[in-house]
């Protein structure tokens, strides 16, 4: 008889006691970010018979086959990828929050609508010194607007970039970490938790990668990972122990492209298309334009007041100057107030004579600003900023609620339950004893053989 | 193998994103309730933002009609009393003529009528150079001097422009702001002199030069006299009509203000009896499941196996 009764029991209380252990180590990591429920899977230790030993019974209790790390790959594979579209739609409409903030903010608007308010109100008695200074007041003021939209919309921006700049780093150092994962995990020794442990780091890396960029994952058998980023077509990141770089190039519209360079010969561009990122990228692409319309509006209304002064003359009979100076070509941020003093309005049209109050050259200059309407166009702008903003925030919330569906639904299947492991420890104990009661028999029974005499 | 479907982190995370969202709705609404506004940023509402930026517009351009409007009025009533002033010299001008045109005075008589007709011709050119709210020649035009000059000899000249400019009162509509001297003082075609001002010193002289001319030329000034007088009650009636197209457009544009204010409300403003009711039931809610989690959590076999 090859069977061992107290052997078996010992193995039984040596298996109990590793499921007690892992069992306690859920429950302290119950609440660790990343960390995926464990069971320890347990194997019968048996032979059949051998030549001339068919039908003896030849059973040795239990081992410890592997511990088992309960997690799902496609439901992990989910939450990277609608965590990544969830951080882009983050990250842009934060941007362009931003952005809106800064035209809305700087009151360009309502500075444009009281220059035409001040222009509407000369007519009314077009030689007063106090309405003309009104004007050139009116005038100073939307400069000074324009230039603090300007550079509010640089300083978000330069803002946007600099936090791409931070997330570049920080790409280029989990890639760097999963190589190593990588390495380690190709030598470390399979179910070992050593392993599950590698596994669990592997992992969560993965998902800290995923809230930069959109990823595209390959695992290996041996468990290692094979990381593409902009997805499965996009440039190889990091392949066994090697990490490519990401890189940045900035344009001179201030928006932003990425290669990877290290793993092919010479950088390979990216397009991401998830990630924060890809949304800084967007959010700086859609500034950009709302810039490129501002310094257009800038130069309308300037172009529009210059050319009405021009064809008309001032109270002391001189031909009008400019009124906005600045460029060229002018941007909202060089415009300038060319005229400071109020006497040289050209109110009165050429040939009017001096100190005229005849108003035609104003009507004509209210007139072709009204056509040209820069104010009804900034309007456009604020609604086509605001607009943009809404209907991203819609996609966000919408991403958001998926993201956090497939994270939940990731943790309702890897994450500990408590509960359970109240069980578990309740069975595991349980089954502790009943291994110490097969020991006691065994004992018992020796005691028995002992006792005949 | 599961006794609850679901680990205890997901039960955490869910329920936090549940109370989260939850509060973070009452206090969106709670902000409209405290700032009477339903649109904080633009992208809360970019049509409704846009139609209040359009109505703000319109409304800063309208209190400027306001101040052009009541500058037109009081223009237009500083010209309807001069134009008053003008009838009661010509009343009492025609007086005169009358006493000068009578057979029985004596030169002298004459020669002292025709003197004060004379000085009342000052007066009038006085009143016809006199000046607006801003300064500005009141007959004169878009001039900034004087409407008329007065030489040597006694003759005057219109030196304004031909016509008195339009003020804008909003939404396109104008009023000309005052009238000219020589819309009021020519006298018709085939008078025998150009205008009134003309006719009282040909009178004034006539009168003081005494002689046989003098009755007839006091009979000829009754008659442009009065054609003068028709002229005047004429520009009154345009001032008159003026004035009242400046209280219509008064009048609509207080209607559109309030129309606009109204309009400003229900985009932009809050509704405070459904707000209310929404901040209500959010809280409610919200009440619930907070409730609902403290007796969840405090679930826990740990304290039930012993």
């Amino acid at each position: 008889m090859a069977s061992d009764l107290l052997s078996i029991g010992r193995s039984g209380a040596q298996a109990a006691r590793i499921a007690l252990d892992v069992t306690a180590q859920n429950i302290a990591n119950a609440s660790t970010d990343g960390y995926v429920r464990r069971s320890a899977k347990l194997a019968e230790v048996s032979s059949s018979g051998g030549i001339g030993t068919i039908g003896d019974v030849s059973l040795s209790g239990v081992r410890l086959d592997s511990v088992v790390r309960n997690a799902d790959l496609f439901r992990q594979a989910e939450v990277r990828r609608t965590g990544a579209d969830a951080a882009r739609a983050d990250a842009e409409v934060a941007g362009l929050e931003n952005v809106q903030a800064a035209v809305e903010q700087s009151n360009v608007y309502s500075s444009m609508v009281g220059f035409e308010g001040s222009l509407q109100q000369l007519v009314g008695d077009p030689t007063s010194s106090s309405l003309r200074a009104n004007v050139i007041e009116s005038a100073r003021t939307m400069v000074g607007t324009f230039n603090i939209a300007s550079s509010a919309l640089d300083a978000v921006g330069t803002g946007l970039r600099f936090e791409a700049t931070d997330a570049i780093t920080q790409v280029n150092t989990l890639s760097g970490e999963l190589a190593r994962v990588n390495l380690r995990l190709a030598r470390a020794a399979d179910a070992s938790s050593d392993q599950t442990a590698l596994l669990d780091q592997r992992d969560s890396l993965l998902q800290q990668l995923s809230a930069f960029t959109d990823i595209s994952t390959t695992i290996n058998s041996d468990s290692t990972v094979e990381l593409r980023i902009g997805g499965a077509s996009g440039p190889l990141m990091v392949q066994g122990g090697s990490a490519g770089t990401l890189g940045m190039t900035t344009a001179g519209d201030g928006t932003i492209t990425f290669t990877v360079s290290g793993m092919a010969a010479g950088p390979v561009a990216a397009s991401l298309t998830g990630g924060s990122l890809a949304g800084k990228a967007q959010a700086l692409t859609k500034l950009a334009a709302v810039h490129a319309q501002l310094d257009t509006l800038a130069q309308s209304m300037a172009d529009t007041v210059n050319a009405a002064q021009a064809a008309g003359i001032t109270p002391a009979n001189a031909s009008g100057q400019p009124l906005f100076g600045g460029g060229p070509p002018m941007t909202a941020a060089n415009m300038t107030l060319a005229l400071t003093d109020g006497a040289g309005i050209a109110t009165a049209p050429a040939g009017a004579g001096a100190n005229s109050r005849d108003a035609s050259n104003l009507n004509a200059l209210r007139t072709a600003l009204s056509s040209a309407d820069p104010v009804g166009g900034m309007d456009a702008l604020l609604f086509d900023i605001s607009g943009t903003v809404q209907g991203r925030t819609v996609t966000r919330d919408a991403l958001r609620t998926i993201a956090n569906g497939a994270k939940v639904s990731l943790q309702a299947q890897a994450g500990v339950d408590l509960d359970q492991e109240a069980v578990n420890l309740v069975r595991f104990q349980q089954a502790f004893q009943a291994s110490g009661k097969v020991m006691q028999t065994a004992k018992d029974i020796f005691d028995t053989l002992l006792a005949i005499r | 193998m599961t006794t609850i479907s679901t680990s205890t982190s997901a039960f955490y995370e869910r329920s936090s994103m549940d109370i989260a969202d939850l509060r973070a709705r009452a206090e969106g609404l709670q902000s409209d309730l405290s700032r009477g506004q339903r649109i904080a940023r633009s992208s809360d509402d970019p049509v409704g933002a846009s139609r209040l930026r359009q109505l703000q517009r319109a409304d800063s351009t309208s209190q400027i009609d306001v101040a052009n409007a009541a500058k037109a009025s009081t223009n237009l009533q500083l010209t309807d009393s001069a134009l008053g002033s003008f009838a009661d010299y010509i009343t009492r001008i025609q007086e005169l003529t009358t006493q000068a045109a009578n057979g029985t005075m004596t030169d002298a008589e004459r020669a002292g009528l025709g003197a004060e007709i004379g000085q009342i011709r000052n007066n009038m050119i006085q009143l016809a150079n006199s000046r607006d709210v801003e300064g500005g020649a009141l007959f004169g035009g878009q001039s900034a001097g004087d409407a008329y000059t007065v030489d040597a000899a006694g003759n005057v000249t219109y030196v304004g422009t031909g016509t008195a400019g339009d003020l804008p009162l909003g939404d396109g509509q104008n009023v000309t702001r005052g009238i000219t001297g020589p819309d009021f003082l020519t006298l018709p075609p085939g008078s025998a002199s150009p205008d009134l001002l003309t006719a009282l010193k040909t009178l004034s002289d006539a009168l003081q030069a005494g002689g046989s001319a003098a009755q007839q030329a006091a009979r000829d000034g009754l008659a442009a006299l009065s054609q003068g007088m028709e002229q005047v009650t004429t520009a009154q009636t345009v001032v008159g009509s003026r004035l009242a197209w400046v209280d219509l457009t008064t009048e609509r544009r207080t209607n559109l203000t309030e129309m606009r204010a109204s309009e400003e409300t229900d985009v932009g403003g809050t509704d405070i009896a459904s707000t209310v009711a929404r901040l209500q039931e959010t809280m409610t809610v919200l009440e619930a499941s907070q409730a609902s989690f403290t007796k969840l959590a405090s679930l826990s076999l740990f304290s039930l196996l012993n």
